[in-house]
């Protein structure tokens, strides 16, 4: 027996892709915080140190995102930054071992977190036959005597990890009861079609998930386990919270508590599920929040606070029209970005389009941008929807 | 690159192979043999002599000639296998510093591995000859139930020999390989070796060009030997009947009675009877006596039947394992001379319900498939890729003294996994782990690998640190660890309290010891 010490990550340098939306990635806060600590300069080993999360997990996150091009190595001698996401950082021709075999191992390690059918790429319906088949040409292709004493030096530790997980796919897919019952995890949830089905939906769903990742979880190690039962449990009470919640119509409540649970179990397709409708409803909500907010402000004539909650506003709930409204006035006041205010001005219209202020506005808003002919032809427009508006024909005479 | 030859090495036989223009071939020595006994003998004039050179004196010096030293390579002196090596071997036993077993020759101790590595030295050499030119990578067979002490002793036995070892692999696994070279079919195998002094049972599945072992099985305590032994203790019994004399105290006697026995048993798998004929075998107040007595091959089969239906059993159980019937297998190979008795070959029969394959020579089928491994795995042209399993259960010792498994017998290797372990009180700095592999709930009835203490734990309330330790069994089947602090990601250190494997120091003060004697030799 032999002692080893190390690991080929504990050196790597990480740092952020730059053209990758960040915010997009539901995060908890210790994964938040350990995103902000990443800054191309700190080691891997240090970054397992560096606290919020444990360093297996810090290692689960680093290598994720690694996968989802969230991260990229931050290698000193790669000068040019800001190119894409891909992989390609990774990929070194001084190695003996072609580009096109490091391309394909590195776009399977990137799907490591697949379902085993995914990992061995087989349907549902493939017999035992077809498995061992698939297992057998993967084999080929990933296991490390493939590259026996050749000079591949991180590929050794990424090909260690791609063959482990496949074996461990063929293991479980190869047992009929565990797979039957990986399986009964895979079957999606019934479609549901009304806000409070939605709601109900991904509540069975759970228990589903509940019962396929059992034996998923049987692969891995106690330390692993323990931590994993804990962060699922978490994950399940925050989206119990978040479905009371979403019943009882506080959908941003809902909406974090369901974030909360996807950022403790990210692998539970069911909360994933829920989120979309949780989601829209929380944004409604927030939407007509803001606009409450910019109408208090406005009471208060702090115009920029008003102007700020407005455009906000239009972000969660962009056909509100008389938000748009609000926001192209607002803008046209304060005279700064006139494109914008027309695009707001125009949407309104677009939104009512028989309201004469709306035209008004847009044809003012034409004007102060010196495009006297549109001016004139919103102005003639709002006109026709209400002669009686003395302000468009005082506009108007203005221009002429 | 030079090429890299297969040896299988035997309890009894070693034999050598290479690939030669794409086809294996097995390497003949100067005496024209394929085969060459796993012998090591030191002369009365401080010579060493290796394989039938050493078989050739082994009676007249039988206190200075070892055989059948891999029964005794990578386990503690105190185990069961090793005492019983002592009482039978005409050789000296003793304790060396690390609790194993070492052979005293003439006034030298010599370590398993040194003795393991003056017969690979001989096979070395055995293919240079043969092949007149250097060799350096080898691949090393050994039997499926060899845990990690004795395959790192293996390999450490290469290193001594000035081989590098590129893989040690079963020597089930090398016949089904030797096999299954250039066959497209899908089949599955069964592989029933009775070698000299084990017995392994391992089923394979070959499918497009991938070798995949299923299970593995056996018994380090079943071979031929164990034959021999019951017609040596047969025989002794019916002279000590006949002429009052008991022969069990004269070492020299015993010798003779070994090799005759041996060569009855071959003769009887020809023939239905034989004569073990030993003039001047003892004496007494009248003179010289003979021993002159016939064997019938019903008789022999009477008196190893039960040995075989064992072997039946651990088959049975092997293709348990594996979820198989045993009309399932395509193919039986046999392997290991004990396979050519009828006896032997009616039982495998009657199991599998199919005559078992003839194309291979149960001799040199192994060392066939190493050199095929070998190959593989340096070629460029990767059609043939070996799945091993680890035939033995890796764990540790829990409180109670129960065996905690953290990777299962018949898992693909490599494989990697791991534990968290904890502290028990408060401000505790170190936890001490004991490795060990085998099958058994109890954790002293298992082999012992390794006791590690990792220290250094940071000081905090008993349960909370919380060390993750790694257990890796690699592709040659031997086992490493490593361990990490979750909570700070720090490696954590260990140290090896006990392994009945040789260190560093020790194998390099050895290599340059056998590098004197080689100039001494050849000056």
């Amino acid at each position: 027996m032999e002692l080893r010490s190390g690991s080929d990550e504990e050196g790597r340098v990480l740092r952020l892709v730059e053209s990758c939306g960040v915010p997009s990635i539901p995060l908890s806060p210790a994964e938040g915080y350990l995103l902000s600590r990443i800054d191309g300069r700190t080691p891997w080993g240090v970054l397992r140190q560096m606290g919020g999360l444990p360093a297996a997990d810090v290692d689960l996150c680093l290598r994720r995102w690694l996968a989802q091009g969230l991260l990229e190595a931050a290698d000193a001698s790669d000068g040019a930054s800001g190119g894409p996401p891909s992989a390609d950082d990774l990929l070194d021709s001084s190695l003996d071992l072609p580009v096109e075999a490091q391309q394909r191992i590195l776009a399977f390690e990137a799907r490591l977190d697949r379902p085993y059918h995914e990992i061995l790429g087989v349907s549902r319906e493939a017999d035992a036959k077809i498995v061992k088949r698939a297992y057998f040409e993967l084999s080929k292709e990933f296991h490390p005597d493939r590259y026996f004493r050749r000079e591949i030096g991180p590929y050794a530790a990424r090909l260690s990890r791609v063959f482990a997980r496949i074996a461990e796919a063929y293991e479980l897919l190869s047992d009929p009861a565990a797979r039957a019952e990986i399986e009964r995890g895979l079957d999606p949830a019934p479609a549901q079609t009304t806000d409070r089905a939605e709601a109900a939906a991904p509540v069975a769903g759970l228990a589903q998930s509940a019962s396929a990742a059992r034996r998923a979880r049987a692969a891995l190690h106690p330390g692993q386990l323990r931590r994993l039962a804990e962060r699922k449990g978490r994950s399940r009470r925050f989206f119990e919270a978040g479905m009371v919640a979403f019943e009882g119509g506080r959908w941003l409540e809902a909406s974090a508590s369901v974030r909360l649970a996807i950022a403790f179990d990210p692998s539970n397709q069911a909360f994933k599920d829920a989120f979309g409708p949780v989601q829209r409803k929380a944004s409604d909500e927030r939407g007509k929040q803001l606009v409450e907010q910019a109408e208090r402000a406005l009471d208060h004539n702090d115009f920029r606070d008003a102007l700020r909650s407005y455009e906000e506003s239009l972000v969660h709930r962009p056909h509100d029209p008389g938000a748009n409204f609000e926001a192209a006035r607002l803008l046209l006041h304060f005279g700064e970005d006139l494109k914008r205010a027309k695009e707001y001005a125009a949407r309104a219209c677009e939104l009512v389009p028989d309201s004469a202020s709306h035209r008004r506005l847009l044809g003012k808003v034409y004007r102060a941008a010196g495009l006297v002919a549109n001016a004139r032809r919103e102005l003639e427009a709002a006109l026709r929807i209400d002669p009686m508006d003395g302000a468009a024909r005082a506009e108007l005479r203005a221009l002429a | 690159m030079g090429r890299v030859i297969g040896i299988d090495l035997g309890t009894t036989n070693s034999c050598v192979a290479v690939m030669e223009s794409g086809q294996p071939t097995v390497l003949p020595n100067a005496g024209g043999y394929k085969t060459t006994p796993s012998m090591v003998a030191l002369t009365a004039d401080g010579k060493r002599l290796v394989g039938h050179l050493a078989k050739r004196q082994a009676i007249t010096n039988s206190r200075n000639t070892v055989h059948a030293a891999k029964r005794l390579i990578g386990r503690r002196f105190d185990s069961a296998e090793t005492q019983q090596m002592i009482a039978l071997a005409p050789y000296e036993v003793v304790r060396g510093p690390n609790d194993d077993p070492r052979i005293k020759l003439g006034e030298k101790v010599f370590t398993c591995p040194e003795i393991g590595s003056i017969i690979l030295r001989e096979m070395k050499r055995v293919a240079e000859e043969a092949l007149g030119e250097p060799v350096r990578d080898a691949v090393i067979t050994v039997p499926a139930y060899f845990n990690d002490s004795q395959r790192q002793c293996t390999k450490d036995a290469g290193r001594i020999a000035g081989l590098e070892v590129l893989r040690i692999i079963n020597e089930p696994t090398a016949a089904a390989l030797a096999y299954g070279f250039g066959k497209r079919k899908d089949e599955k195998i069964a592989v029933y070796d009775l070698g000299g002094g084990t017995f392994d049972i391992s089923i394979l599945e070959l499918g497009s060009g991938v070798l995949e072992v299923h299970s593995t099985g056996g018994s380090p305590f079943l071979g031929g030997e164990d034959f021999d032994r019951r017609i040596v203790a047969s025989v002794i019994d019916r002279y000590q009947q006949a002429e009052g004399i008991d022969l069990r105290g004269d070492p020299m006697a015993l010798q003779r009675l070994k090799d005759a026995a041996e060569k009855a048993k071959c003769d009887l798998s020809v023939r239905e009877t034989t004569e073990i004929s030993l003039p001047f075998i003892a004496s007494d107040a009248s003179g010289p006596k003979h021993l002159n007595l016939e064997l019938t091959r019903v008789a022999l089969e009477a008196m190893v039947d039960d040995v075989v239906r064992q072997t039946v059993k651990l088959v049975e159980q092997c293709l348990a394992d594996a979820e198989l019937q045993p009309g399932d297998i395509d193919q039986v190979i046999l392997v290991g001379g004990q396979t050519r008795m009828p006896l032997v070959q009616n039982a495998v029969a009657e199991l599998f319900g199919k005559r078992p394959h003839k194309g291979v020579n149960p001799d040199e089928v192994v060392a066939v498939g190493a050199a095929l491994q070998g190959e593989a795995l340096l070629t460029e042209d990767k059609s043939l890729l070996l799945l091993d399993v680890t035939p033995l259960s890796l764990g540790i010792g829990t409180m109670g003294g129960h065996f905690a498994r953290l990777i299962d017998r018949n898992t693909t290797v490599p494989v990697r996994k791991q534990h968290v372990f904890t502290t028990t009180r408060d401000g505790q700095s170190a936890v001490k782990i004991r490795v060990l592999q085998g099958e058994s709930e109890t954790a002293a009835e298992n082999d012992l690998l390794g006791e590690f203490v990792l220290s250094g734990i940071r000081p905090a309330p008993k349960g909370e640190p919380a060390i993750e330790v790694s257990f890796d069994i690699d592709a040659n089947g031997i086992v490493s660890v490593s361990a990490r602090d979750t909570d700070t990601g720090k490696e954590q250190s260990i140290t090896v309290n006990a392994t009945g494997t040789l260190s560093e120091e020790e194998i390099s003060r050895i290599i340059e010891e056998q590098e004197l004697y080689e100039v001494q030799i050849r000056s």
